[in-house]
């Protein structure tokens, strides 16, 4: 029995010290690689963490990105969050791009502010990270940010209302709602200030009124940019405070998906249509402001904004640092991440056929 | 007997039962090295080892708490709801009410035992169905977590993110490894080994019942001491301030503390004996409330643990937390062989068939597989997974269910040899 024992021991310890010179990852950290320092392979692996498939734009994004990675010479990695799971899910995947190498992780979050930790290995094993449309808050670790001028959308959202309203009543005056989008996407409040810069003088002067009292961006909140949540929203504003005689002019909608939502909303009162707002340009959008209904959207290429940001990946990968055009505005609460920022653009029923000629599946439907 | 069937007997403790064990860290041991060779070595890496340890440990600390609940015949769906609440709560309290974050914790846990007590009130004392109260409190905590945070994402500070995201820390000379994993490798070889002599001297000393070969104790010890050592090797020797997760070392101790709670002490048996026939366990004696009560509270404190895992690890608390995180932690019990009808099913169990969904799913993704494809197949997996357990037990053949009944038996075997497994699997979290 002891003889038996010694010899098992033996062999465990034979055992360990075979598995003793199996490999150690220590050794090749890459925790001190500067973010664009020495560039890489022409054939590495990209990744590109999008959020769940819940609108038409992160679809189209996808799509874009896999095959134009592919033209570009690279490998690619494009995930969508789980529809259920975004935020876990997101950060598995994350991770998973890191284990695999990526070079560089182009990152649409789900939820900015809680990616801090992956971003932070990701950074550690040598990638450079670049937040897409959404900035990544709460971390050192993100190098770029590339979007649509946020803020400008929001501008050009509230002008779009204000001109909407005095095009179809020419004197105040006019009684509106606002919408904001996620609290979650550190866009929404970007967007909605944005349109505040350009409706609050008019409040002040009393030409506008917000017929329900909710201005702060906490009220006008859509939960997970969800549609059933801003027709909820909608229906309940409905009958809380347009039960009497009083008019909707506009309703403030940060995106087409919401405006649609309270389209119907509206419809469904038996009340006319006001002026609303939206973005992305998205089909059903498109097809409803030709059809006189929504009032306005806000075309954000998508193919522009990927096509910039696989240009950034390319610079990336000769070793040189990337364009920017931002320095100073968008601080994520840690570091100002320098910004690429793409002009966006107003799109309303005159404008339409101009605006969309380039694009294959939009332009015929404003013909 | 079949000279198969006697190698079984001998590799696996001596009852039939006790190989059928086998089957489920086979399927396991096979998934891993089918996703080992298709992502080309990347599954065993340590930075995936590590990272599937973080993602995953909030889960399984779930589900513990959920295979009590279904053993006992009920049925929680606020563990997520109670996760976000819990999380919100805490990070509030810490980044703006300024607690110390130590202090949160407890707070965390307070809350978890506050709402567990009014969910097991609810359950044991009331007579409403589980199934009923947590669907209640699904949505109760749910709007909760929404009316607190202001659908808000808030930020935890660095201390406190260490429970989720913080690792053991280097310390003494620098072998190239981390010392402090290595340590823990060493003591759980210790503990392995000498739960396999412990065993051997037990059954000795029993009338009637005889040790396995000396030789069958040895490969035993050889193959767990390796898999062991491997893992220890790997979580140590991980990129430069990495090493074994704190959440890993959470997970592993409620893992042994829960598992020697529901084998081998009174409360745990009690717990079987509500879930196998609840009438004649009132009739011996066991208090049946109590029971109900214990179990639902439990289920929230450790949803409210896993909450706060979470939160350490996102750095945040947000308003998507903990969304279907109860249906994670059921499929891992379901798969770890546990009965929709209450009474079967082990810690063990649990914690392998979350392991088998984890390492699913972390393979898929490093495979590239879209998420939509990865809910298909594990949607396919779990369904499989059971049937053809219902299937083969029908059958009268191999059952992985069955092999988890033993603790009801109370075969003075197979307590010898469970442990064991129980360490094999602890070992490879």
């Amino acid at each position: 029995m002891r003889k038996m024992l010694i010899k098992s021991l033996a062999v465990g310890a034979a055992a360990v010290l075979a598995l003793t010179a199996c490999s150690n990852d220590r050794e090749k950290s890459g925790g001190d690689t500067p973010a664009g320092g020495k560039g890489f392979a022409k054939d590495a692996l990209i990744g590109v963490a999008l959020p769940s498939k819940t609108s038409e734009n992160w679809v189209l994004a996808g799509d874009l990105f896999t095959n134009g990675l592919k033209e570009a010479g690279f490998q690619s990695d494009v995930q969508y969050a789980g529809a259920s799971t975004t935020v876990a899910d997101q950060q598995a995947q994350i991770t998973a791009m890191t284990t695999k190498g990526a070079k560089v992780i182009v990152i649409g979050a789900t939820d900015a502010a809680q990616l801090s930790t992956q971003v932070a290995a990701a950074k550690q094993a040598g990638a450079v990270v670049v937040a897409y449309d959404r900035l990544i808050t709460n971390t050192p670790d993100v190098d770029y940010y590339i979007a649509f001028d946020n803020f400008k959308v929001g501008q050009l959202q509230g002008q779009a209302l204000l001109d909407g309203m005095k095009a179809k009543k020419p004197t105040g005056p006019y009684t509106i709602e606002l919408f904001s989008g996620s609290p979650d996407d550190n866009n929404s409040g970007v967007f909605f200030n944005g349109a505040m810069d350009v409706l609050k003088p008019e409040i002040d002067k009393g030409n506008v009124v917000v017929g329900s009292g909710q201005t702060d961006v906490k009220q006008t909140a859509t939960q997970g940019w969800k549609a059933e949540n801003a027709q909820s929203r909608m229906d309940s504003l409905l009958n809380s405070t347009y039960n009497g005689g009083k008019t909707l002019d506009g309703v403030l909608s940060p995106n087409d998906t919401l405006a649609r939502a309270i389209i119907t909303s509206i419809k469904g009162a038996g009340k006319p249509i006001p002026v609303v707002t939206g973005q992305d340009s998205e089909v059903e959008s498109v097809k409803s402001i030709m059809a006189g209904e929504q009032y306005s959207t806000i075309n954000k290429d998508t193919r522009k904004l990927v096509a910039e940001t696989i240009n950034m990946v390319k610079t990336l990968q000769t070793g040189s640092d990337p364009q920017v055009n931002d320095t100073k505005s968008y601080n994520n609460g840690v570091k100002v991440v320098p910004a690429y920022l793409l002009p966006p653009l107003i799109v309303t029923k005159a404008n339409a056929a101009e605006a969309y000629a380039n694009d294959p599946k939009l332009s015929p439907l404003t013909k | 007997m079949s000279r198969t069937k006697e190698l079984q007997k001998n590799l696996f403790g001596g009852t039939t039962s006790n190989a059928r064990q086998f089957v489920m860290i086979a399927t396991l041991v096979g998934i891993i090295l089918y996703f080992q060779i298709s992502t080309g070595g990347l599954t065993l890496q340590s930075g995936n080892l590590i990272a599937l340890t973080q993602q995953y440990a909030y889960i399984s600390v779930l589900s513990i708490g959920m295979l009590m609940v279904i053993v006992a015949g009920h049925i929680d769906l606020s563990v997520g709801s109670v996760a976000a609440f819990t999380g919100i709560v805490v990070a509030k309290a810490i980044s703006q009410h300024d607690v110390p974050w130590p202090a949160g914790i407890l707070l965390g846990l307070a809350v978890g035992a506050l709402i567990g007590a009014w969910q097991g009130f609810w359950v044991a004392y009331v007579g409403i169905p589980a199934f009923i109260v947590t669907l209640a409190g699904m949505l109760l905590f749910r709007g909760g977590n929404q009316y607190i945070g202001n659908a808000d994402t808030v930020p935890v500070p660095p201390g406190f993110r260490e429970i989720g995201a913080g690792y053991l820390p280097e310390a003494g000379p620098d072998t190239g490894y981390n010392n402090l994993t290595l340590l823990l490798g060493l003591l759980a070889c210790a503990a392995v080994i000498w739960r396999e002599l412990r065993s051997r001297q037990v059954r000795k000393q029993m009338e009637g019942a005889e040790p396995a070969p000396l030789w069958i104790s040895v490969i035993r010890i050889v193959v767990m001491v390796a898999v062991i050592v491997f893992a220890t090797l790997r979580f140590a020797g991980g990129r430069i301030g990495t090493s074994f997760p704190i959440s890993g070392i959470i997970l592993a101790v409620l893992v042994i503390a829960y598992s020697y709670y529901t084998r081998n002490t009174a409360g745990g048996r009690h717990i079987y004996a509500v879930g196998g026939n609840s009438r004649a366990a009132e009739l011996s004696g066991v208090k049946l409330r109590r029971v109900n009560f214990m179990v639902m509270m439990n289920m929230s404190i450790l949803a409210a643990l896993a909450g706060m895992i979470f939160v350490a690890r996102s750095a945040a608390s947000g308003p998507q937390d903990g969304l279907s995180w109860e249906l994670d932690a059921i499929a891992a019990v379901f798969i770890g062989g546990a009965a929709v009808s209450g009474g079967l099913g082990t810690v063990g169990g649990s914690i392998v068939g979350g392991l088998v969904m984890a390492v699913l799913n972390n393979g898929l993704q490093l495979t590239g597989t879209g998420s939509d494809m990865v809910q298909i197949i594990k949607g396919l997996f779990l369904l499989g997974a059971v049937a053809l357990d219902v299937y083969n037990k029908k059958q009268g053949r191999f059952s992985i269910i069955g092999s988890l009944t033993r603790p009801l038996r109370r075969e003075p075997s197979a307590q010898s040899s469970d442990p064991t497994a129980q360490d094999r699997e602890t070992a490879r979290i």
